[in-house]
């Protein structure tokens, strides 16, 4: 005999003959050996997530403590993680003698133009190559993939040139004169200025922008066709309904390409070094990195310098670092989110 | 009512009369003259979209290509600065690179050592960690953060920093130094794998491989972390109704990874392998990059890195045709 003791939208509790208790269920479900299986190999899972975890996440803590470290700490032995001295020399010396906010400023401008451009350019590119068919569609792909593949380094110095007299589709070698030159006399000087920068974004060549468009085409692949579809019959074109509908669907992964190339070109050392060489007074994050400061410096006779110099250039990393770790935290969500909803297809 | 209905049609501008006489073609078919201008259409609105990579690669991506090909291909004469003179030579950097400089081969060994060695570590170090991510676990949220970081904080200027700290940490090994080993000293040591393999009867190889991997762990969780993202969206795709049917007939977890979870991620395994492979040869921290970089002559080091890349892409295309023969693609019609 079933009796109903409680009925919801989603479930009905009923009482029966020999139910079981819930006491009762749960120590014959206990006495199963699956139940166990699953148990161990959840903690097993978790163990070793966490080791993984602290290989990555160690660096951090033992940076971070040794940045507060005096000299002396560094060779003291007895020392692991927590600085007998404690001091923020070395914090006050990189801020104030390696302009620490000079760079901060710099590099915030730099990244987060090159960033925008980026993303919206390789959202466009990648829209371009997913959803049309055109001649030589394949062909603007396997460049995109050959970008990717070339070092800089090949190009480096070609590339510097360039930038020095920068000319449109003038090949150096031929010393013909580009459209620049024949127009204004002269081909533009383009080096320490972040225009070269912009350039590259603009047209999609920059640091990994390959994997950008990459990342932006598969993500177009996944949205259907139909969608575009019913936008055209409505009678919207094809630019319209790219703005209108397709980007704002493509928020999440928008972000993470975002996210991306604003870390990629904050930490990029590369191009910058390219276009404003060393020493410069533009002053940007790998110089913080580059030598210590002055008055840090003046200890290079000291036994345990080659230890110091390393601590102190990790502390200049923690400080790079530090802006892209803060940014990280309230973007990593979307991460995740842009990369899963992306429904990458090979 | 009939006069009614040809009044209407009448006054829409279209009667029969003009529809057979210009719409159809010859062959009689209606829309074909419309479909195909529509397709042109998309297809300019096509152009248009990739019109400033295309413009880009065309106007300032190529002529520095060529110049840089030109630089390898000639000798440059500075005696004289204001008038450099460059001199045609062919190939004859190239071949100095490979027969008169050893150092540049022994390197590139080196480096094509370590991609063997990389690439499979960081594909399956990274396909497991996403699909143990993919999963319900506890603390899923934190672990995907942390296991993302790197993506965000190891690369250009960090990585240079990872490896002078590295360096330091091995050269220190023994003195607690507190700066930030990284925890990179020594996890194990190849004597006690050694030990545990021996009675296993599997060779030297095999143990070293373990052994660099496990004390190289810090390097492989850093340059995974793409890899990671783009199986984890992999894994994302595939869909739980195929997972439930598994269940229903029976298929335990280890069945399932392999008949159902490895041939759907497999084009991802490629994708991640290139990608790998690219990665790892154009890093800053990658031995022939570092060699090339030590080389002030414009014309060898652009011979070398011209050289480099055509076997980089001989590699890849390698790698592309042993991956295409395992590669499942799932029909999507």
């Amino acid at each position: 005999m079933a009796t109903v003791t409680k009925e919801t939208k989603n479930s009905i509790h009923v009482d029966y003959e020999g139910k079981l208790t819930f006491k009762e269920r749960m120590i014959s479900k206990l006495k199963t050996a699956n139940t166990w299986i699953k148990v161990v190999i959840n903690i097993f899972r978790f163990i070793l997530m966490l080791g993984v975890s602290y290989v990555i996440l160690y660096p951090f803590f033992s940076r971070i403590a040794g940045s507060f470290m005096s000299k002396e700490d560094v060779v003291d032995s007895t020392v692991a993680l927590i600085p007998k001295n404690f001091t923020l020399d070395i914090y006050k010396y990189i801020i104030v003698e390696n302009h620490y906010f000079e760079a901060l400023w710099n590099t915030l401008l730099i990244s987060l133009m090159c960033a925008i451009v980026q993303t919206l350019i390789s959202c466009l590119i990648g829209y371009g190559l997913a959803k049309f068919k055109f001649k030589g569609n394949k062909i603007v792909m396997a460049i995109v993939v050959v970008t990717m593949v070339i070092p800089h380094n090949t190009l480096s110095i070609a590339m510097r040139q360039h930038f020095s007299g920068f000319d449109l589709f003038a090949v150096k070698a031929w010393g013909l004169p580009g459209p620049i030159e024949l127009l204004f006399g002269s081909p533009l000087e383009l080096t320490h200025t972040p225009i070269p920068l912009l350039l590259l974004s603009l047209s999609g060549l920059a640091f990994k922008n390959g994997l950008y468009i990459y990342l932006m085409r598969q993500f177009f692949k996944g949205v259907p066709d139909e969608l575009e579809e019913s936008a055209y019959v409505d009678g919207s074109g094809v630019f319209r309904t790219f703005f209108q509908i397709i980007l704002p669907l493509s928020v999440p992964m928008m972000i993470t390409v975002f996210l991306f190339s604003f870390s990629w070109q904050w930490t990029d050392e590369f191009y910058t070094r390219m276009i404003w060489g060393t020493g410069s007074e533009f002053y940007l994050m790998p110089d913080i990195y580059a030598n210590p400061p002055t008055s840090l410096y003046k200890f290079k006779d000291y036994a345990g310098w080659s230890l110091y110099k390393i601590v102190i250039q990790n502390t200049a990393g923690m400080l790079i670092i530090a802006p892209l770790i803060i940014l990280y935290l309230f973007c990593q969500k979307y991460l995740v989110q842009g990369i899963e909803r992306s429904g990458l297809v090979g | 009512m009939s006069d009614n209905i040809n009044q209407v049609s009448v006054e829409e501008g279209v009667t029969p009369a003009t529809i057979s006489a210009s719409e159809l073609g010859s062959d009689g078919l209606l829309n074909k003259r419309k479909k195909v201008s529509l397709d042109a259409r998309k297809a300019r609105a096509g152009y248009i979209f990739v019109l400033p990579f295309i413009l880009g690669v065309v106007l300032i991506y190529l002529p520095i290509l060529l110049d840089s090909v030109w630089f390898s291909l000639t000798e440059r004469n500075t005696n004289d600065p204001f008038n450099i003179v460059y001199k045609f030579v062919w190939f004859d950097y190239y071949v100095k690179a490979f027969t008169d400089n050893a150092n540049f081969v022994s390197n590139l060994i080196a480096g094509i050592q370590q991609l063997i060695f990389e690439v499979p570590a960081v594909i399956i170090f990274s396909l497991f960690i996403a699909v143990v991510l993919n999963q319900k676990m506890l603390g899923r949220a934190a672990f995907r953060a942390i296991f993302f970081l790197p993506v965000i904080v190891s690369t250009g200027i960090m990585e240079t920093i990872n490896a002078a700290d590295f360096m330091s940490s091995q050269t220190q090994a023994g003195i607690n130094d507190g700066s930030g080993g990284g925890g990179t000293n020594e996890i194990i040591s190849a004597l006690d794998v050694e030990r545990l393999f021996s009675s296993m009867k599997v060779g030297g190889e095999l143990v070293t491989y373990v052994v660099n991997i496990v004390n190289d762990v810090y390097n492989i969780i850093n340059y995974s972390g793409v890899q990671m993202l783009i199986f984890l969206a992999g894994l994302q795709s595939i869909s739980p109704s195929i997972y439930e049917a598994c269940r229903i007939d029976g298929a335990t977890g280890w069945e399932t990874f392999w008949k159902v979870t490895f041939p759907m991620i497999s084009p991802m395994i490629l994708v991640n392998a290139v990608y790998t492979i690219i990665d790892a040869f154009t890093r800053t921290q990658n031995p022939v990059i570092k060699y090339i970089n030590t080389i002030t002559d414009q014309s060898s080091s652009t011979a070398m890195s011209w050289s480099y890349f055509v076997i980089i892409i001989l590699i890849i295309a390698a790698v592309a045709a042993i991956a295409s023969t395992f590669i499942f693609y799932q029909r999507r019609d």
